[in-house]
């Protein structure tokens, strides 16, 4: 008995909490990372942004909250209900399942596991899905286009992704996010890898269909593209999703290229900060990036968007890819070698 | 493309220089007001709620001229007269639909006796249709309510009329 | 003829016409406030100031006769520097309350204080106040506008004859007052409002009710009298404001009395605005199919008559004549009062001489007919001819306080006989004559002995040569608008009591008869559009159009068909007159050969050739008419003894009522006590 206490009972409690752990932080981030859109927004364009609900604004996310829970889920006639629904859950469950293998501070990460640089980029690709269902299931016109532009857009990008993330893997030489992030390699790798940081930034942008990439929402010719019909809870979980996978983007980010929980450019005197704190203020910073882009940069035309991927990116990083290969093998830092 | 072209367009030059920009803009100060709890300043001329407004006696200013109907380029007023029990000429009726006014200001400008008047007040957002058809009362209300700001205003810009 | 330039344009005018007369004929404006068409000319406001050359001021052209070669100049600076001369003068006293004036907007003043005055007064003094005068319950006054035109004590003392306005004090204490504070005594006393150039004297029932370009202005005649006057309907909305009279020389120049003014507030009390079926005893709403359900399942194998009232149009009188007709329907009749009239001859009961021809006419005997009360207009113009003329006229029948002096020759028919045996003096005055007239009014037709009064008439016009080559001097005097046009759709049959015998009765307005007199059984349907007598016997009761709310035809006591022009619609459930008898010709299966007005005038013409001429008077042949008999010797009475309460509109009034409180009953009142 005391077997399946300590074999079965505790771990899964451990893995509860450590769940929980990780999900109400995140849940409370992406809530407060609206208000810190809506802030840096209105302080790009010298405005206030939201001050009525609490001080400076600050209980306004759970003023939206409200609303949104508050209001009436419409399903149109036309639409196929059970894909309709099930849409914006896939796309909300997938943005949190992926931080199972997010390795928040040393040792803490839920699942430890080998390929989570792999599941990582399985559950990523997977949220294509999620918009495609809402844009075919609404059974709506701007729907429709907004669904088929997020398909196209997430998978030419996923492909530079894909060989960015070869090129981190080529000098680390691990898929175990922890891994990747202790990994250690010589000053002119990570200047090497700085464009490859860039271009990571940008694809996961439009690996978010965020601004100035986000065609598939593309308000001013789309309405509200693929989640034009959804209203309340099932909005709700679009939008939650969408900026759950902005910070999920922005973790991925600053593990593979800055140093996860580590104090930056390893500076051991800033080591007394516990790394959980190093990862969100990392989390922070390209969260702000992406926020920074939106209130920087006018939206992409489609066909601009896919000469970006494929006609820049693609070419850019394969090259870059041959690149880093070439210059690890040369200088004899290829790791396990 | 020219090689420096080249090179711009590699290092993002343009991009860093846009993004750079608005980030200098954050530290600016802010141009719009908090509005519900700050307010902009207002003309005088702010041509806002329409009122009735009243002498300080008390007696309704209003004598049922019609000038200001005749004038409504929106023909949002609607007056009725008749002798009141003192003989004096009185509106029975002085209807204005606010969802039909143009906020042009031609009926104060019409007014012989200052009566009606676009007062300073433009926080009278209603929920329904019915709300902002206003009847004379109403009109006289929002007169008694701004009556100081109105009276204010006027002698503001008397110097220019 | 003398021939002048004025402003470089030449005219040639009649000798006498003054120099505004002659712009105006050149259609130039000339301002003024006195000068008035109809009036004598004062030349007291000095608006009208023009230059003429050679002449060493600027001269009023009003009072100015046009002299052969003169020049005159309406637009020179000197005529404009003293029109904003004499209009600055005006304005001194003239307090500047036009948003709280009535005559605001249609105010000569202010028109022309645009048109020719400064845009701004150097006056900073004082303005002086006028205490207002009590004028009656029409004519509301605020002296202090007055700018002392005197049109208005011209107008009483040469239109109205009655000499209770004038001109007291002089300069600054220049007031116009009535010398007792008392209510003009004149049916026309209402024109005093039209006549004020400005805001002074303005309608008191209509005060401060609305604006004129609010109003919708519908051109049509009037029906409370038989003249026909033409008037101008004033409505907003669905709500008649206000009549004004509109210019037609022959008929009513440009007045029009009180009653046809005043009494438009009647047109919006007791309305019958939903048809009515008497069930039990008691009237209770029906809709029109219940209604006419009603009336075809009453009227079988029932002796069917009708009754045409004294405002019926004459499109609804001829379908419902039709409609008789095909009923076989006997008893038709449109005199409620029991004139005795023969309605074959137009010559007997038509007002041959017509309005205007009144004017040539020297010599005037009125047979038992007042015309102050049942035809105010003619008597104006009966006034302006012994105005001009000193006219002699002579009366037959009760005395009467008419507003001219008359020679009083008897009560009865006896005293018609003896001007036919050529008695008395004025059997001279007729002889002498050159246009002799004899006005015959009800009350020497309503009476048994009617025709043969009639017979007795025709021989004195006969005798003292009335009737000749383009003069007729016959006339028959009628108060009723519905009556000649009745008269000449031969809406007549059988005698004037045969109704009684009917047990059907179908009225059309009818509201003058004493119903009481009718058999309990009778089966009475009313059309009509108040309220009144007829309705309050009725069994059916369908809902008509009164004459503000229909296209019709009316014809007048000359024999003049005019349209009257629908301003408004009526109320609630009520339609065009026509369109209801049509209607109820369907359900009872004999229905009426026209869909449309235009086909309905078609029939009317078809049924007398006059309704081919609108506004034309075709002078009737002189045949004899009238039936040889001996006459009663009773004296004539006259038909009306209020002016202002005649037909169910005016007695639904309040303005009406409260003029025969002022008027009439206080009249009676001080007969008594000067009878002791």
């Amino acid at each position: 008995m005391a077997d399946l206490f300590t074999t079965y009972v505790v771990p899964v409690l451990w893995i509860a909490l450590k769940i929980m752990m990780i999900v109400v932080p995140l849940l409370m981030g992406m809530a407060y990372l609206t208000y810190a859109e809506r802030k840096i927004l209105a302080a790009m364009q010298m405005r206030q942004g939201p001050m009525v609900v609490g001080m400076y604004g600050l209980l306004q996310p759970f003023a939206d909250a409200v609303k949104l829970l508050g209001k009436e889920t419409i399903i149109p006639t036309g639409a196929n209900k059970f894909v309709f629904v099930m849409a914006p859950m896939l796309t909300f469950v997938l943005s949190l399942v992926a931080w199972a293998v997010i390795p928040v501070s040393d040792g803490f990460v839920i699942a430890n596991i080998n390929v989570g640089v792999l599941y990582l980029f399985a559950i990523s690709s997977m949220g294509v899905y999620g918009i495609l269902m809402a844009g075919w299931a609404s059974n709506s016109h701007y729907a429709f286009l907004g669904g088929l532009r997020a398909a196209a857009q997430m998978v030419s990008y996923e492909v530079s992704m894909g060989l960015v993330l070869v090129t981190v893997l080529l000098t680390t030489g691990s898929l175990n996010l922890s891994q990747i992030v202790t990994a250690e390699h010589p000053w002119w790798v990570s200047l090497l890898l700085f464009p490859m940081f860039v271009i990571f930034v940008i694809s996961a942008l439009a690996e978010t269909n965020r601004s100035p990439f986000d065609l598939p929402e593309g308000e001013s010719e789309l309405v509200g593209g693929f989640n034009v019909e959804y209203s309340s809870m099932t909005f709700a979980l679009f939008f939650l999703g969408e900026y759950m996978n902005m910070i999920l983007m922005s973790g991925m980010t600053s593990i593979l290229f800055l140093g996860g929980w580590l104090p930056p450019f390893g500076i051991a005197a800033l080591g007394f900060i516990p790394g959980p704190i190093w990862f969100a203020l990392k989390v922070c910073f390209v969260l702000f990036i992406f926020i920074w882009a939106r209130g920087t940069m006018p939206r992409y035309r489609y066909d601009q968007l896919m000469r970006l991927g494929w006609k820049v990116f693609l070419p850019f990083t394969l090259a870059w890819v041959v690149l880093m290969a070439g210059a690890l093998l040369y200088n004899n830092a290829l790791p396990g070698m | 493309m020219s090689f420096a072209k080249s090179v711009r367009s590699f290092f993002l030059v343009e991009l860093v220089r846009g993004m750079a920009l608005t980030f200098s803009y954050m530290f600016r100060p802010r141009v719009t007001l908090n509005y519900p709890f700050e307010k902009g300043p207002l003309s005088p001329r702010f041509r806002g709620e329409l009122a009735l407004r009243r002498y300080p006696s008390g007696e309704e200013r209003c004598i049922a001229c019609k000038l200001c109907e005749a004038v409504c380029p929106a023909q949002a007023i609607t007056i009725e007269a008749e002798p009141r029990a003192d003989g004096s000429r009185r509106t029975t009726r002085f209807d204005i639909d606010m969802t039909k006014c143009i906020y042009c200001g031609l009926c104060q400008e019409s007014c012989p006796v200052d009566s009606i008047v676009l007062g300073p007040n433009f926080e009278y957002g209603t929920e329904t249709h019915a709300e902002l058809l206003y009847n004379k009362q109403k009109l006289l209300d929002n007169g008694d309510r701004w009556e100081a700001q109105i009276a204010a205003n006027i002698s503001a810009d008397v110097k220019y009329r | 003829m003398p021939k002048l330039t004025i402003d470089g344009m030449e005219v040639t005018v009649e000798p006498g016409t003054s120099i505004l007369q002659a712009a105006e004929k050149l259609g130039i404006e000339i301002p003024r406030f006195c000068y008035h068409d109809k009036l004598s000319v004062p030349a007291n406001c000095r608006m009208c100031l023009v230059e003429v050359e050679k002449s060493p001021k600027p001269v009023a052209s009003c009072a100015m006769p046009c002299g052969d070669d003169m020049k005159v100049f309406t637009q020179s600076a000197i005529a404009k520097k003293a029109r904003k001369g004499v209009m600055e003068m005006l304005l001194i006293n003239h307090p500047l309350d036009c948003p709280i004036c009535d005559q605001g907007g249609e105010c000569d003043l202010q028109d022309q204080a645009v048109s020719f005055g400064f845009d701004r007064s150097r006056y900073h003094e004082e303005k002086r106040a006028v205490k207002d005068k009590e004028m009656g319950p029409l004519v509301k006054t605020v002296m202090t506008r007055c700018i002392h035109c005197t049109r208005c004590v011209r107008f009483g003392e040469e239109i109205a004859g009655v000499d209770e306005l004038g001109v007291l004090g002089r300069g600054e204490h220049l007031e116009i007052g009535n010398y007792v504070t008392q209510a003009m005594t004149s049916e026309l006393s209402g024109n005093l409002i039209d006549v004020c150039p400005v805001g002074a004297l303005t309608s008191k029932p209509y005060a401060f009710t609305a604006r004129p370009w609010e109003l919708h202005k519908t051109e049509s005649v009037d029906v409370l009298d038989a003249v026909g006057s033409n008037i101008r309907i004033d409505c907003r909305g669905a709500e008649v404001l206000r009549i004004l009279p509109r210019l037609h020389e022959d008929i009513n120049e440009e007045w029009i009395s009180d009653k046809t003014r005043f009494a438009v507030d009647g047109l919006k009390n007791q309305r019958l605005d939903r048809p009515y079926v008497r069930k039990n005893g008691k009237l209770q709403p029906a809709t029109w199919p219940e209604a006419f359900d009603a009336i075809a399942a009453q009227l079988k194998n029932r002796k069917i008559g009708a009754i045409v009232g004294d405002l019926a149009d004459c499109e609804s009188i001829i379908a419902l004549k039709d409609l008789m007709r095909a009923l076989g329907a006997a008893n038709l009749e449109c005199r409620q009062d029991t004139a005795q009239i023969d309605p074959a001859q137009p010559a007997g009961y038509l007002f041959n001489t017509t309005i205007a021809g009144i004017e040539k006419a020297d010599a005037i005997l009125l047979v038992g007919t007042n015309p102050r009360v049942e035809a105010a207009l003619i008597n104006a113009r009966i006034r302006k001819t012994w105005l001009a003329k000193r006219i002699k006229i002579g009366v037959i029948g009760p005395q009467m306080d008419l507003n001219y002096p008359t020679k009083y020759l008897g009560a009865g028919p006896e005293t018609l006989e003896e001007l036919l045996n050529g008695k008395g003096a004025f059997a001279d005055v007729l002889s002498k004559a050159q246009n002799p007239m004899i006005i015959l009014g009800a009350g020497a037709l309503r009476r048994a002995d009617g025709l043969s009064i009639q017979v007795l008439a025709r021989k004195v016009a006969e005798k003292y040569n009335m009737v000749k080559e383009g003069w007729n001097g016959y006339n028959m005097l009628h108060s009723q608008a519905a009556r000649v046009g009745a008269l000449s759709l031969g809406f007549v049959a059988g005698n004037a009591e045969t109704w009684q015998k009917v047990n059907a009765l179908y009225l059309l307005g009818a509201d003058e008869l004493p119903l009481e007199k009718m058999e309990v059984n009778t089966f009475v349907i009313y059309q009509g559009h108040h309220g009144d007598r007829g309705a309050t016997r009725a069994d059916v009761i369908l809902p008509g159009a009164a004459y503000t709310e229909k296209n019709a035809t009316y014809v007048n006591t000359e024999g003049r068909p005019q349209h009257a022009r629908q301003a408004i619609f009526p109320p609630g459930e009520a339609r065009e007159d026509w369109k209801i008898i049509r209607s109820l010709s369907e359900v009872l299966g004999k229905t009426l050969p026209y869909d449309t007005l235009a086909q309905v005038r078609q029939r009317l013409v078809q049924e007398n050739g006059l309704f081919n001429e609108i506004d034309a008077v075709r002078s009737a042949k002189w045949v004899p008419f009238g039936k040889e008999g001996k006459c009663d010797k009773a004296p004539f009475v006259l038909p009306i003894n209020n002016f202002y309460m005649t037909d169910p509109i005016s007695r639904a009034s309040r303005v009406m009522a409260e003029c025969t409180k002022v008027f009439v009953m206080k009249a009676d009142q001080e007969r008594a006590v000067a009878r002791g």
